[in-house]
């Protein structure tokens, strides 16, 4: 009981006083590793032949965010002896493979994470080309991986070239090359560690709840004059009651069978305009030829049928407001002159006894 | 022994449990549709496996009651047309009046009650209420049920007002049911706890007696018996 209420006050001043020794240990530790692996052409040939670089940059390893506080070993466990112990690599991607799992033990939670997302079970369908941690922050050069913003962006860009191009061409890409806080970046939708496959048929059908974080936040969207309303007024129509009930919600079938119209269906999805832009394919102008996408008889007063994320009133709809309003009226109506007429004939029962 | 007298022919009773049945698959799928919002629909939904599993069994119910109101009103008219059948449905201004009677019965203005024909005035009401929402559901139900066709030959709009009257009409019959035919059938002191008339077609001379008089008269020939109003129903 003792030992365990003090364990915390030790390790708090065990890190304290690792902190105060680190930099210096650091420093001298980068120094003798970096007397071989500072030369400018330093590898070595692997039993396939190819050769891998050994080298590292010391300006680059000092500002990176672990150049305070880690030591080579801390990473490159088992190479603190010189000469190294010798290792049987077969080949580059067996080399670079070996260091797949080095931050797990200090990012035990990013690694558990990202043994959920699509790029780990890539990995594990055997495709080497999937990134692990280094890929998307780098080894000796780990900066903070968000800034700024549009960094990350450019993370997933290296890989997905062109899906990067389509997003930077709309309309939240275009605000957050501006420097705009708030639009939404790859990670904001697909997540950074824990990516699910965009394709798979439950993921997609549940997209409208990661559009409702951004699109219902009052102050975010009043920055923009943009309605909050959108997403009740979609979930309560049609589709949107199909989006929410479907039972494909859990079905984890891939290839992206289209269930209902999504967001994503009519607004687009990495190529997103504001709803005013010309080419939008919400415009009315534009309209027809968005419902036929999934609805290919649809006829030119089709897209009529849905009241453009708006609540019937005077202003808009107001045919459908007059029946809304009629029956908010005849409904008690009818029925409280029933329940009445019940209630009449009960205390006339009881009077006749 | 007890005598009794045929008031709902084989016909009428099979008509009457299937209405009743289909109405309470449109009820049980439809309701989770209108408030999807609400946990309790979601629920349900999950229960029928999804909303399109739901959407099925509604379309399906609502076409067969679409065919039974046509194959009712068909009949209906045929049976009326050869003489069959008297229009013993059709409200008239003895309706009104038996209304304001009972009415002034209940509250105590009047000790006198009105005397009823096959179908008293409430009957005729539900019949009628029925009948009209019944194709009102239909209608609206079919727009919903082909939105591209309609909108082909109507204008977008009556695609969301077909949905309004649609979601409202089935609420209020639905409330209607609950108060006003639940009572009558089964909570009304007369015949609680079951009026099994319409399920065995068979009603009491002492039911005829109080509830329709004047048909029991025209049935019988007898002159309707003078019953203390303090007793009746």
């Amino acid at each position: 009981m003792r030992a365990s209420s003090a364990a915390p006050l030790v390790f708090v001043l065990a890190v304290m006083a690792t902190g105060a020794l680190a930099q210096d240990a650091v420093e001298k530790e980068v120094g003798s590793c970096l007397e071989c692996h500072g030369e400018p052409d330093f590898t070595t040939q692997l039993d396939s032949g190819e050769t891998v670089s050994l080298t590292v940059d010391k300006k680059m390893i000092l500002a990176s965010v672990h150049g305070k506080g880690l030591r080579c070993t801390d990473c490159h466990a088992g190479m603190g002896e010189i000469p190294h112990p010798e290792r049987k690599v077969k080949d580059a991607s067996e080399f670079h493979a070996g260091f797949r799992d080095t931050c797990k033990p200090c990012h035990f939670d990013k690694y558990a994470l990202s043994l959920d997302g699509v790029h780990a079970k890539q990995l594990a369908k055997g495709n080497e080309a999937a990134p692990g941690c280094v890929d998307c922050h780098g080894s000796h050069d780990v900066s903070p991986s968000s800034e700024p913003r549009t960094r990350i962006s450019d993370t997933c860009a290296a890989c997905h070239p062109d899906v990067a191009d389509t997003y930077m061409n709309s309309v939240h890409g275009k605000a957050l090359a501006e420097g705009n806080p708030d639009v939404p970046v790859c990670i904001d939708c697909h997540r950074a560690h824990d990516i699910s496959d965009p394709r798979v048929t439950s993921w997609l059908v549940k997209t409208p709840e990661l559009c409702a974080r951004c699109h219902t936040d009052e102050a975010k969207m009043k920055k923009y004059g943009l309605s909050t309303n959108v997403v009740q007024s979609y979930l309560s129509d049609f589709h949107g009651v199909t989006a929410r009930t479907s039972r494909a919600r859990g079905v984890d079938t891939q290839g992206g069978a289209r269930v209902t119209a999504l967001c994503i269906d009519c607004h687009g999805v990495h190529d997103i305009t504001a709803t005013d832009a010309a080419n939008s394919p919400v415009l009315r102008a534009n309209l027809v030829k968005t419902c036929r996408k999934c609805h290919p008889t649809a006829s030119e007063s089709f897209p009529d049928a849905w009241l453009s994320h708006y609540e019937p009133s005077l202003e808009k709809a107001p045919l459908v407001y007059g029946v809304k309003v009629f029956y908010v009226v005849f409904i008690p109506f009818i029925i409280g002159g029933l329940v009445l007429q019940v209630m009449l004939h009960l205390w006339r029962v009881v009077v006749n006894r | 022994m007890k005598e009794t007298f045929v008031r709902f022919s084989l016909r009428q009773r099979v008509e009457h449990t299937l209405v009743m049945s289909l109405f309470i698959i449109l009820a049980v799928t439809g309701f989770p549709q209108k408030f999807s919002d609400a946990g309790w629909a979601r629920g349900v939904l999950r229960l029928m496996g999804g909303v399109e599993i739901a959407r099925g069994l509604h379309r399906f119910a609502g076409i067969a009651f679409a065919m039974l109101a046509v194959g009712h009103l068909g009949t209906a008219i045929v049976l009326v047309a050869t003489g069959k059948s008297r229009l013993s449905m059709i409200p008239g201004r003895k309706d009104f009046a038996d209304a304001i009677k009972t009415l002034r019965y209940y509250l105590g203005a009047s000790d006198e009650q009105a005397s009823f024909d096959r179908f008293d005035y409430r009957q005729k009401f539900e019949y009628w209420g029925i009948i009209m929402g019944g194709l009102l559901m239909v209608a609206t139900g079919l727009i919903l049920y082909f939105p591209l066709i309609v909108t082909r030959l109507f204008p977008g709009v009556v695609i969301p007002l077909a949905k309004v009257a649609h979601s409202n009409e089935g609420l209020m019959a639905f409330l209607v049911v609950l108060t006003w035919h639940i009572y009558n059938a089964h909570l009304n002191p007369d015949v609680f706890p079951f009026d099994f008339t319409i399920f065995t077609g068979k009603i009491s001379r002492h039911r005829m007696e109080t509830e329709h008089p004047l048909e029991l008269q025209r049935l019988t020939g007898d002159a309707p018996p003078r019953e203390d109003p303090k007793k009746g129903a």
